[in-house]
C-alpha cells in the first residue's frame, strides 16, 4: 500500500508551487500530502486514506507550514494552489510533528516484539523516521483487556487503536454496511459495532490492511509469521472472475496470508479485496484436499506414485479404441486449457468442451467496448442487467458504491434483488421480461453519454431475446462501455482458447465417449449434473484431475491430484478480459502437481510434442490462437494486459426466447459468495458462510403451504433436490431462487448443461 | 420513541441546520426526553430522522456525558473532576458518594434505581470548588467529603422533575 492517492505530473492542468525551497507542480486541488509524495517529499499521515473519500484530519500528523496561513496545516486536506510557499520540514512544521507523534504514542503499547503488524506497521516506520524519538509522558498508559474478537476473522487491540477513524470509515463509507463505529471520546475511545455484535459482511479483512498500527489483526494469520521470515508474490485471486491482484505472503512454504495489491492509477484494482478472496486459502490444507494419486480397478484401489497415475491415464488415453473426451473446469488456466486442446488432437480429434455457458447469442455484446472497473468512478449512469454482483462479483459491488457516492445514477434490471437494488432505480422484472424491461427503459437511457452496461452472462444466456435489444441500445448511447459479469472463473480464458461449451456430453450420451478426463472439472456438481451423471454410466474409464476429493473422485478409475490457484503458474483472463499472471506462493502438498505439469506428463506419453513450461506453453497457446494475440508473461507484467482480439465464435447457444418447459416457479440462481469453491472449502470462512436454501415470496409460500425454515423438494425436468425454505418479501411471485455452487446442495441437479431457464416444483420435503 | 416523532421536532429546525449532522445534537436530546436515556430504537429513531447511519448516531450520543445509553437513576449527580474542584477535594466527594451507594469507583446506577453518580469537567463554579450538579438544576458548592452522606439524603428526597432533559 502506497498509502497516498495516483497524481498525474505529466498531462493536465498544473499549478505552480513551492515544496521546502523547491519549485515543483502538481494538478490544482490535490492533496499537499499527495502532491509532495509525487514530487519526492513524504508527509508522514495515519488517518489519511485517499481510498475511503475525502479526508477527514482525525491525526494531525500531517502537519505542515504554508506561509500566509495561520499556525499548522493539515497536508492532508489542504489542496495546492499556485505558488503556494510549503514547508514540511522547518523548525515550526517539525515541532507540530513531534508533539502530535509523541501524543499519539502516549497511549500506544510498546508491544511491537509481539504484534503482527511490527515490521510491516505504519506507526513503526513514522516513529522512526519522524517524531521526536523520545517522550515526556510518565503517566501509565492505558490498558484494556487484550484482544477482542471483531468476528471470527478479525481481532480487536483497542489499546493499540491510534483513533484515526481509517476502518470505521472504511465500513461506514465504503463497504456501506454501517456497523462499524466509535464511542466514548479521549482516551476512552474504543471501535466497536453498533448492536456490539460481530463485525462480518463481505469486505471486512480490508479494515486490517488499512488500520496504520496493530490494533486491528487477521485471525487466521495472528503470530503466524513477521514480515522478515515471509516472501511475497504478486498473483491473481482465483476464487471469481473478477480477478484482483493479490500478495501472497509465505511463510515456511505455506501462504499464511492474502492481501490486496492495487494498481498505481486505480483503474483494475484498488486495492480493496472480498473476504472470500482474502480468506480463501485455508482450502489447501482442507481434510478433502487430495494428496494421493489414486488408480481403482476393478474394485481395488491403490495409492501409487503421481507418475504412475500420469502413465495409468495415458495408456487409458492412447490405447485402442479409447475414444477420449476432455471437459476442462472454469479454473483451468490457459495454458491447461491449450493443453488439454494439444492432447485432445493428439487423441484423433477427441471432443473436449468446458464447463461453462455457450457463448455465440452474447458476442453482439461482448463485441461493444469493454470497460475497466475504474469506468465506474466517473459514470453518470450504470445500468445493470441481471446478475448478484454482491455475491458473485463482490469487487464490482464496491466499485458501484464509490460511482454512486460520486453521484451516478444507478438504473438496475433483474429479477434477483440483491445487495445494490435498495440504491437505486430497481426495475424487478419476471425471468424472460429482459428484453421488455430494457426496451421500456431505453428512450430514457439513451439521453445519456458514457453509461456503463453492466450485464450478467449467466442472465442473458438465459434470454437470448435480450441481447439485440441490449446492443442496439448500447450501440447508441454516445460512449457507452459494457462491464460482464462473468460466471465463470476463467470462462473468458478458455473461451478465448476456443473450447465450446458443449460436445462432450452430447458425445457421451450417444456412447461415443471411452476414457473420459475431467480437468479440474467436476460435471457432477455444474449445471446439467443429473444429465451429466446418467451420461458418465454410458462412458468408460474416468480419469479425474482435480484438487478435491468429490462424488466424480470417488468414482474415478484415476485420480491426480492437483495444485490450486496459490499453487501453479498460469494465466487467468479476468471477465471482462484483462489476462493476468498466477504466481505460486507455495508448493501442492507431496502427491500433487500443478495440471500444466500433469498435462505436459500426458502429452509427451502420447508422443505429442508440447512446451515444458508456462511462458513456452503460453508462447505457443499465442502463435495457435489468435484471440491470445500479443500476450506475453513479459506483456502481462504486474498487471496484466487486455485481450485485444475477439475470442473466436462458437457455434452453439440458442437464440430464440427460451420458454423453459414444464410446469411450477421459474429457477432464479446465483452464488454464495463464502459458499462455493475454495471458500465453500476454508476453515477461516466456516462462521461466515451461509448455508444453501430456496427463496420464495409469501404468497407462493402460502400457495405451496410452505412455511421458513421447511424443507422443501424442488423437481425440475432434469433433476431434484431437497433445500430448506426462506420466505422473504423482497422476493417476487412465481419464481424460486436457489445459489449453485453449494457443496452437497444439489441445486445443478435441477439445472440443464447450458446453465439455461428452467422451471422446478416444490413441495414439502 | 421513533422516528415521526423526531421528525416532527425537527422539522422546524432543518432550516436552521441544514447540514444533516447538525441535527443529530438537537435530534438525540428530544429522544432522550422520553424516558431520561436512548435505547436502540431511539438511536435508530434519529438515524432515520437525520439520514445517518445508527452506528454514526450513536457514536456522536457515546460522546456526550449527557447522552446516556443505559438506563439512569431517577437523578443524576454530576460531579466536578476538573483542577479547581479536584485541588478542593472532588476526588474523595466523589469516592464517598460511590461508596455510600455501593457502586463501584467508575460511578453508576445505584441498584434501587435513586441516583446515578458520574464525574463532569468543569461547570463553571470554580470559586464554589467542589461542585456538584444535579440533573440539569443549578450547580451547588461546595460540598465537601464529609458531607456527602447529608447531601445524598437531600437528592433522594426531593421529587423527581418532570421535564426529563439531562
Ligand atoms: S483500529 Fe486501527 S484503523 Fe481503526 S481507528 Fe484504530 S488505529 Fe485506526
Ligand atoms: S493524515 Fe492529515 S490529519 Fe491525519
Ligand atoms: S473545576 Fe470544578 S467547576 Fe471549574
Amino acid at each position: 500500500m502506497t498509502d497516498y492517492a495516483p497524481v498525474d505530473l505529466e498531462r493536465g492542468e498544473q499549478v505552480e508551487f513551492d515544496l521546502n525551497g523547491r519549485r515543483v507542480h502538481a494538478p490544482p486541488g490535490t492533496m499537499l500530502v499527495d502532491a509532495a509524495h509525487a514530487n519526492g517529499v513524504e508527509i508522514p499521515i495515519f488517518c489519511y486514506e485517499p481510498r475511503i473519500g475525502p479526508p477527514l484530519g482525525a491525526c494531525r500528523m500531517c502537519l505542515v507550514e504554508v506561509e500566509g496561513m495561520r499556525g499548522l496545516q493539515t497536508a492532508c486536506s489542504t489542496p495546492v494552489s499556485q505558488d503556494m510557499v510549503v514547508h514540511t520540514k522547518s523548525d515550526l512544521a517539525v515541532d507540530g510533528q513531534d508533539g502530535v507523534l509523541e501524543l499519539i504514542l502516549a497511549n500506544h503499547p510498546l508491544d511491537c516484539p509481539v504484534c503482527d503488524k511490527g515490521g510491516e506497521c505504519p506507526l513503526q516506520d513514522r516513529t522512526f523516521r519522524f517524531g521526536p524519538g523520545d517522550s515526556r509522558f510518565l503517566e501509565h498508559k492505558r490498558h484494556f483487556p487484550k484482544p477482542l474478537d471483531l468476528s471470527s476473522l478479525i481481532a480487536l487491540d483497542r489499546e493499540r487503536c491510534i483513533s484515526c477513524f481509517r476502518c470505521v470509515r472504511f465500513s461506514q463509507e465504503v463497504a456501506e454496511d454501517g456497523l462499524l463505529t466509535f464511542q466514548e471520546r479521549g482516551g476512552d475511545s474504543e471501535i466497536t459495532t453498533f448492536t456490539g455484535g460481530a463485525y462480518e459482511g463481505r469486505f471486512t479483512g480490508n479494515i486490517v490492511d488499512i488500520c496504520p498500527v496493530g490494533a486491528l489483526t487477521s485471525i487466521p494469520y495472528r503470530f503466524v509469521a513477521r514480515p522478515w521470515d515471509v516472501t511475497n508474490t504478486e498473483s491473481v485471486c482465483g476464487t471469481c472472475p473478477v480477478g484482483c491482484n493479490v500478495e501472497l505472503t509465505t511463510r515456511e512454504g505455506r501462504v499464511q496470508r492474502v492481501s490486496g495489491r492495487e494498481d498505481p492509477n486505480w483503474i483494475h484494482e484498488e486495492g480493496w479485496l472480498c473476504d472470500k478472496c482474502r480468506y480463501a486459502f485455508p482450502a489447501a490444507w482442507s481434510p478433502d484436499r487430495l494428496t494421493t494419486p489414486l488408480i481403482r480397478d476393478g474394485g481395488t484401489t491403490r495409492e501409487v506414485s503421481i507418475e504412475e497415475a500420469v502413465a495409468a491415464a495415458s495408456v487409458l488415453l492412447a490405447r485402442e479404441n479409447a475414444r477420449p473426451g476432455i471437459v476442462v473446469g472454469p479454473e483451468a488456466t490457459v495454458e491447461e486449457g491449450f493443453l488439454a486442446q494439444k492432447i485432445a488432437a493428439a487423441s484423433g480429434d477427441a471432443p473436449i468442451q468446458q464447463l461453462g455457458i455457450p457463448a455465440a447469442t452474447l458476442a453482439p455484446i461482448r463485441a461493444l467496448p469493454p470497460a475497466e472497473l475504474a469506468d465506474l468512478d466517473g459514470a453518470p449512469l450504470i445500468v445493470e442487467v441481471g446478475g448478484d454482483p454482491a455475491n458473485q462479483q463482490a469487487i464490482v459491488e464496491l466499485r458501484i458504491r464509490k460511482a454512486l457516492r460520486h453521484g451516478a445514477r444507478l438504473v438496475m434490471v433483474g429479477s434477483r434483488p440483491h445487495a445494490l437494488t435498495g440504491l437505486g432505480e430497481w426495475h424487478e422484472t419476471a425471468p424472460g421480461q429482459i428484453a421488455e424491461t430494457v426496451g421500456r427503459l431505453a428512450d430514457d437511457i439513451k439521453g445519456t453519454e458514457g453509461v456503463i452496461f453492466v450485464w450478467d452472462e449467466q442472465s442473458l444466456a438465459q434470454e437470448p431475446d435480450a441481447v439485440p435489444v441490449l446492443a442496439e441500445l448500447m450501440a447508441e448511447v454516445e460512449n457507452a462501455k459494457q462491464l460482464e459479469l462473468g460466471a465463470h472463473i476463467n470462462g473468458a480464458g478458455l473461451r478465448a482458447l476456443g473450447l465450446p461449451a458443449d460436445g462432450v456430453l452430447e458425445a457421451a450420451e450417444a456412447g461415443d465417449i471411452g476414457t473420459l478426463v475431467c480437468l479440474l472439472a467436476d460435471p457432477l456438481s455444474a449445471p446439467g449434473a443429473s444429465r451429466w451423471d446418467a451420461a458418465l454410466g454410458k462412458t468408460g474409464p474416468l480419469v479425474v484431475i482435480a484438487t478435491h476429493a468429490s462424488e466424480l473422485t470417488d468414482a474415478a478409475n484415476v485420480v491426480i491430484p492437483a495444485s490450486m490457484a496459490t499453487e501453479h503458474e498460469g494465466t487467468l483472463v479476468s471477465m471482462n478480459g484483462r489476462a493476468q499472471r498466477l504466481r505460486p506462493g507455495q508448493e501442492p502438498p507431496d502427491g500433487a502437481a500443478p495440471g500444466w505439469q500433469i498435462l505436459v506428463a500426458i502429452a509427451h506419453r502420447l508422443h505429442t510434442d508440447v512446451a515444458r513450461s508456462p511462458s513456452t506453453i503460453l508462447r505457443t497457446a499465442v502463435t495457435e490462437r489468435s484471440a491470445l494475440t500479443g500476450l506475453s508473461y513479459k506483456e502481462m507484467g504486474r498487471l496484466g494486459m487486455r485481450l485485444r482480439r475477439p475470442s473466436p465464435a462458437s457455434a452453439n447457444g440458442a437464440h430464440a426466447p427460451r420458454e423453459p418447459a414444464g410446469e411450477g416457479l421459474r429457477l432464479v440462481t446465483t452464488r454464495r459468495i463464502f459458499g462455493d469453491g475454495f471458500a465453500a472449502r476454508s476453515d477461516a470462512l466456516e462462521h461466515v458462510r451461509q448455508p444453501a436454501d430456496v427463496v420464495i415470496s409469501p404468497a407462493e409460500a402460502s400457495r405451496l403451504g410452505l412455511e421458513d425454515g421447511d424443507r422443501a423438494r424442488l423437481v425440475s425436468e432434469h433433476g431434484e433436490c431437497v433445500l430448506p425454505v426462506r420466505v422473504s418479501e423482497a422476493h417476487q411471485d412465481g419464481v424460486a431462487f436457489a445459489a449453485v455452487g453449494v457443496p452437497g446442495a444439489g441445486v445443478e441437479r435441477l439445472l440443464p448443461a447450458d446453465d439455461g431457464p428452467v422451471r422446478v416444483q416444490l413441495s414439502r420435503a | 420513541m421513533n422516528a415521526d416523532q423526531v421528525n416532527a421536532y425537527l422539522a422546524p429546525l432543518r432550516d436552521r441546520y441544514p447540514e444533516s449532522r447538525a441535527l443529530i445534537l438537537p435530534a438525540l436530546k428530544y429522544a432522550q426526553t422520553e424516558k431520561g436515556w436512548l435505547d436502540l430504537e431511539d438511536l435508530e429513531a434519529v438515524a432515520e430522522a437525520t439520514g445517518l447511519t445508527s452506528a454514526y448516531v450513536e457514536s456522536v450520543a457515546s460522546f456526550y456525558d449527557r447522552l446516556y445509553l443505559r438506563p439512569t437513576g431517577r437523578r443524576i449527580v454530576s460531579v466536578c473532576v476538573t483542577l479547581s474542584c479536584m485541588l478542593r477535594g472532588s476526588d474523595q466527594l466523589y469516592a464517598r458518594l460511590c461508596d455510600l451507594e455501593g457502586l463501584p469507583p467508575e460511578g453508576g446506577t445505584s441498584e434501587d434505581g435513586g441516583v446515578t453518580i458520574q464525574t463532569a469537567q468543569c461547570l463553571g463554579y470554580c470559586d464554589k470548588a467542589p461542585c456538584v450538579q444535579v440533573d440539569v438544576d443549578e450547580t451547588e458548592g461546595p460540598v465537601l467529603p464529609d458531607e456527602a452522606e447529608e447531601f445524598l439524603a437531600k437528592v433522594r428526597a426531593a421529587a423527581q422533575p418532570t421535564e426529563v432533559w439531562r
